[in-house]
């Protein structure tokens, strides 16, 4: 198995300084752009777009085109890049910010041009310090380079980049919550309907908000055309992707693959194997909120869609490999402390709940489990998602609650044994 | 009407307006969905999670909270389902796992919808065996409020109430998830005019108020429907009281007029009626001594004075009667004096209004209805508080504001336009010509105008307002709402000839015209402008009658002094509000000791003296006061008991105000009054004693420049006199204009109409040390 690059081919070949102007602009960097700018329009730049059959990279894998298309008529239009990459086990957009921001700025000029929108902003988590600085250079470079600001290449058209910091909130790359935070709120998605930012999002105005990998694929679309990047990966899970691999692998890194390859053969070859010769005991497919599969499931193919099937999510595409002597209790207490420390509190369920199943998972793992437990865990996650199906219901307004049950629901449906191993049954007197 | 959209709730096929949420349509079908963070006067948040329902969708059944989801036609709801039953059950166990069971020591235990709903909806027993979530225990959010984060359970009522209604959001979430709490932002305490309604609304025990803490449990209380008299806009209260001691005043949500929310002055001013200091037996002033008489020594002494009928009687009338009380003196002076009769208001200085043939009167929910709304009058914030809340709602609702003049500034962050000292002078006079003002041209002309007009202060000009007014009348479909902010004002409008006020009073009350004067409920010395000049008159008159709750500066000077029933509580009658809107005044607790309603001395004093009277019970005034009305309209008791009068009967009148016009002043001062002050009732209401006893004013940055202020102390002197008072620097006022509050004690002993020195405080100490 072997890497296919495209958004990475960069930063790869011009290690020293892919992030700045000129080497971006020496390798044809904003030549799409500007060609896109003075040659082409809305209508056909839309049209690869939904060609190439792209899907959104934050996690849910939305078809990018289609939410292009859902966007409302309004004088005032907005993009939002959500780089607040904060799912656990990922760090793709890490490196296309810090790496290659021209990329991601030329995707967002190409983008703007075709939902003829005059003002873009990325919000960036806090902890994204280096990535931030590197942004925002850029940024300020495209605009002395007259690729920003007003007419743009030349053109009539006018475009603003913002850069915003956030504060380190995981909620927040929620596309609500973002959107919230970016109006000076508290980080908190909001109620639904409004169902889609796309007709009310930043300061209520219709927006588009896409994820960082989405945006820095358009580029390459745009030059090589919808067509080109619809036969790369498998119907459903076109292009490629950059997968975050970490867990008791040997290699662990960031891979941009295509899609349709099983779990197994990415970790054999890209990821070197698992450390010490071990066993797989389980993994997760696509970041702290998925589902984990057993080791003996390596054989799922990394495509959006044979994961759902399988009951889980390709998610944010971060892989995490757990070996045969991880102790999967403290594994998914470390995921629901995550999550329980990541709620914004809204909603009861989810502040209340997720804390308290971090309290029973914590009395598990340190010996001092009451067989009840077992139910109650089971329980409690029933009442944050009712009925632990895939995908979750929700008592709550945003996934975050039903996140934290997926690691438990895992763990009580294919590890029971070792939970109730820690149990004690004898009483010491 | 819109078209009915037709819904299926368990079963039943019920109809409801569109665009209405699924928790009231069901509600206003008697179907009850239980809910915590859900307010009919709040904007949704789905927070609490607790009124999940089913609803059947194309992707199947789904668990949607119904106080985010409005009805859509074909709808079919489940709020009774299985799944339901346990997503309201894992709420009620998830709110309870945190919350302490101090139920036995918390205000709220037996009204408590987290009580309540746990019993019909929660689990039995809990699963929890964790340590619960700790907070320090109350901490004082104000200096009337108390929060317990322990008991909260977040559902941003009191957050969204401060935010949404009162505009002060001084109370906001801090931190996230299992440790978000409610708290204030550091060094700014909760305060707020309207603080205590989130008391109200808490669904658990977490807000409390020092008044009511510790002081019943609700299922001891007694309770009835009042209307407030602390203002002009007659809000609905709810009186409980426990072993006939009043206790608390909740408001009732009157769709017409406060919608539930009182100011807390409203709410909270009611402590005095327990307090020590009420009088409580009659006093006859002897060498210069109030000593204790009996009441049957007072009516024949006084009965000596009318019975010739030939008395010559004048009334000081405060505005906390009620329109039976006001009937009852108009009865009286008919009968024993023949001479012309004026009835003196406790007001400054009388606004004629207008109530002219050409005026268009408004009621407060035109605000709502209208393209924009125009404001010149007394602070409105501070005077007749609510009505500020109706405004800010309207604005909320997408109408627009004009506003004049340096005192309403503080409507100005959500004014479209506020006409500052650019175009209102320091004497009150719009400079401008107001057809020539750009947004005036764009809100104003040709549209529906509501405009709330009155005098900013007692020194404007009558003119000036009706200047405003003709434009607006010529100009714009307008309806005037007159701002006259004390208590039953319009009471005595609709059931008095011939009002005037103080201004009026002390140019004409002398020994010739005066045998008789009674002042009733009303403390012009401790509080008017015209303070020194009253007490003169009072004390050069032969007989003054002082009915009062209070020995107070102006009482204390009466030859007799009766003990009176306060109108909170104490007596039965009606109230009329700022929209001539009469609803009713109820008795919940025994007067204490002799004390007396003002139509029972009346009428008592009346027949002992052997006159007769028609008139000689409750029943009798209520019928006299409305008997020019239809009688099916008319807002006797018999009518105003009817349940669908409870939100009171509007009966539109238009009065005759004698009122003579002062020369705007030439001083370079306004007076007026802040919502607390020291008035006597306020000084025996613990809760609230302190909170008007700062004196203070508000200066401009010209006379801050030009006296030379640098503490934040200053020193008002005239002659002898002198005051050290705060001053606080307001940047809408014109060049060298300074704010009064009249009611804030000595405040009001100035001579305004003549110069008042100011000197720095620093300079004073400098002084003193030499």
């Amino acid at each position: 198995m072997k890497e296919t690059i495209l958004l990475t081919k960069h930063m790869r070949d011009n290690p020293e300084d892919s992030h700045l102007i000129d080497s971006y602009e020496k390798n044809n960097g904003y030549s799409t752009a500007k060609k896109t700018i003075l040659e082409s329009s809305p209508e056909k730049i839309l049209e690869e777009i939904k060609a190439s059959n792209i899907r959104g990279r934050g996690g849910a894998g939305f078809p990018t085109g289609v939410k292009w298309g859902f966007l409302a008529e309004d004088e005032d239009r907005y993009l939002v890049i959500n780089a607040d990459e904060s799912e656990p086990g990922t760090f793709k957009d890490r490196i296309l910010l810090e790496r290659d921001p021209h990329q991601l700025i030329e995707g967002i000029i190409i983008t703007c041009f075709s939902a003829n929108i005059k003002e873009a902003f990325i919000y960036i988590r806090g902890e994204y310090a280096k990535p931030a600085r590197r942004v925002q250079q850029a940024v300020e470079q495209a605009y002395q380079k007259g690729y920003l600001g007003k007419n743009i290449f030349g053109s009539e058209i006018n475009l603003d980049i913002v850069v915003h910091l956030g504060a380190g909130a995981y909620i927040c790359g929620e596309e609500t919550a973002l959107l919230n935070s970016l109006e000076g709120r508290r980080g908190e998605p909001r109620l639904k309907p409004p169902y889609f930012p796309a007709v009310k999002g930043l300061y209520m105005k219709p927006t588009l908000v896409n994820n960082v990998e989405t945006i820095s694929s358009v580029p390459w679309i745009i030059e090589n055309g919808g067509e080109e990047y619809n036969k790369l990966g498998v119907e459903g899970s076109t292009g490629t992707r950059i997968f975050s691999l970490s867990g008791h692998v040997n290699n662990p890194g960031n891979y941009e693959i295509e899609m349709g390859s099983p779990f197994g053969e990415f970790v054999e070859t890209l990821g070197g194997g698992i450390r010490n010769n071990k066993k797989v005991k389980a993994y997760i497919p696509g970041g702290a909120s998925a589902p984990w599969f057993r080791g003996d499931q390596l054989d799922i193919k990394m495509t959006i869609d044979d994961v759902a099937n399988n009951n889980s999510m390709l998610g944010s595409g971060a892989v995490v490999m757990m070996d045969e002597d991880t102790n999967l209790v403290s594994a998914a207490k470390s995921i629901v402390s995550f999550f329980a420390h990541e709620s914004c509190g809204q909603c009861t369920p989810c502040r209340e709940g997720t804390t308290w199943l971090e309290m029973i998972l914590d009395r598990i793992a340190s010996g001092r489990g009451r067989t009840s437990d077992m139910n109650l865990l089971l329980d409690v996650c029933d009442n944050i998602s009712p009925g632990l199906s895939w995908p979750p219901k929700m008592t709550t307004i945003c996934p975050l609650g039903p996140s934290a049950v997926s690691p438990i629901t895992s763990l009580m449906n294919d590890f029971r044994d070792e939970v109730e191993s820690l149990i004690p049954t004898k009483v010491l007197l | 009407m819109s078209e009915k959209v037709n819904l299926n709730v368990n079963g039943i096929d019920i109809e409801s307006d569109p665009n209405k949420l699924l928790i009231e349509a069901c509600e206003d079908s008697g179907i009850h969905i239980p809910r915590f963070c859900w307010h009919k006067r709040l904007d949704p948040v789905g927070m609490c999670r607790m009124c999940l329902v089913e609803v059947e969708t194309p992707r199947g059944k789904m668990l949607v909270p119904s106080c985010t989801t409005e009805v859509s036609d074909e709808m079919v709801v489940d709020t009774e389902s299985d799944v339901v039953k346990k997503a309201q059950e894992g709420v009620l166990e998830f709110l309870l796992i945190n919350h302490p069971l101090d139920c036995p020591i918390c205000d709220k235990a037996g009204e408590c919808p987290l009580q309540d709903q746990t019993m019909a909806y929660g689990p039995g027993e809990s699963r929890f065996v964790e340590e619960k979530r700790h907070f320090e225990k109350p901490i004082n959010i104000s200096e009337i409020i108390l929060l317990d984060r322990e008991r909260c359970i977040l559902c941003a009522r009191c957050t969204r109430f401060s935010d949404e209604i009162s505009g002060d959001p001084l109370i906001e979430f801090i931190q996230r998830g299992n440790k978000t709490e409610v708290n204030t932002f550091p060094n700014e305490p909760f305060k707020s005019y309207f603080s205590g309604n989130t008391v109200q609304i808490c669904p658990v025990g977490a807000l409390t108020s020092t008044s009511y803490r510790f002081k019943a449990r609700p299922w001891d209380l007694k309770s009835t429907r009042s209307t407030c008299n602390g203002c002009s806009m007659g809000c609905s209260i709810e009186l409980n009281s426990s072993q006939n001691k009043m206790l608390r005043i909740l408001g009732v949500d009157n769709d017409a007029v406060n919608q539930g929310w009182l100011c807390d002055k409203g709410r909270y001013n009611f402590e005095y009626l327990n307090s020590d200091s009420r009088l409580k037996t009659p006093l006859k002033k002897i060498d210069n001594e109030l000593v204790e008489i009996e009441i049957q020594d007072v009516y024949s002494e006084l009965s000596e004075v009318i019975k010739d009928r030939q008395t010559k009687v004048n009334f000081l009338l405060g505005s906390n009667l009620t329109n039976e009380d006001y009937v009852a003196f108009r009865e009286f002076s008919e009968i024993i004096s023949q001479s012309e009769k004026s009835f003196y208001l406790n007001d400054d200085k009388l606004h004629p209004g207008l109530f002219g043939e050409n005026v268009d009167l408004a009621k407060v929910d035109d605000l709502n209805s209208s393209d924009a709304i125009v404001v010149w009058a007394e602070d409105l914030k501070e005077k007749i508080p609510v009505l500020y809340l109706r405004i800010r709602q309207a604005v909320k609702n997408g109408v627009k504001l004009v506003v004049f003049g340096h005192t309403n500034e503080t409507l100005s962050d959500i004014a479209d336009v506020f006409y500052g000292k650019e175009t209102v002078s320091e004497n009150f006079e719009i400079v401008k010509d107001i057809s020539k003002l750009k947004e005036i041209k764009d809100l104003v002309i040709g549209k529906n105008i509501t405009a709330i007009l009155g005098k900013s202060t007692p020194h404007q000009s009558d003119t000036s307002v009706t200047k405003l007014f003709e434009f607006l009348n010529s100009n714009s479909n307008s309806k005037v709402l007159n701002a006259y902010s004390k208590g039953n004002t319009y009471g005595a409008f609709q059931t008095l000839e011939n009002v005037k006020g103080l201004n009026d009073f002390v140019n004409e009350i002398s020994e010739e015209n005066t045998d008789l004067l009674f002042i009733v409920g009303a403390d012009p010395v401790g509080r008017s402008v015209y303070s020194n000049q009253i007490k003169s008159i009072i004390e050069g008159l032969d007989t003054v009658v002082a009915l009062d709750n209070f020995n107070h500066e102006t009482s204390e000077l009466a030859n007799f002094l009766i003990p009176m029933s306060s109108t909170l509580g104490e007596k039965e009658g009606t109230f009329t509000n700022i929209e001539f809107r009469t609803s009713r005044i109820d008795k919940l607790v025994p007067s204490p000791g002799q004390t007396v309603s003002d139509w029972e001395f009346m009428t008592s004093l009346m027949n002992f003296a052997g006159l007769t009277v028609e008139t000689n019970s409750l029943e009798s005034l209520n019928k006299k006061a409305y008997e020019n009305l239809d009688s099916s309209l008319s807002p006797v008791f018999d009518n105003l008991d009817k349940p669908s009068n409870l939100d009171g009967m509007v009966n539109v009148s238009k009065p005759k105000i004698s009122s003579t016009d002062n020369n705007s002043n030439e001083a370079k001062f306004f007076t007026g009054e802040k919502l607390y002050g020291d008035s006597a009732t306020e000084r025996h209401s613990d809760s609230i004693s302190l909170l008007g006893s700062k004196k203070y004013i508000e200066v401009s940055e010209g006379v801050v420049e030009k006296y030379n202020l640098t503490s934040s102390k200053c020193i008002l002197i005239q002659d002898e006199f002198e005051v050290a008072v705060r001053y606080e620097v307001n940047k809408s006022f014109p060049n060298d204009l300074i704010y009064i509050p009249t009611n804030r004690r000595e405040l009001n002993k100035f001579d305004f109409s003549r110069e008042i020195m100011i000197i720095p405080s620093q300079v004073k100490e400098a002084l003193n040390v030499n």
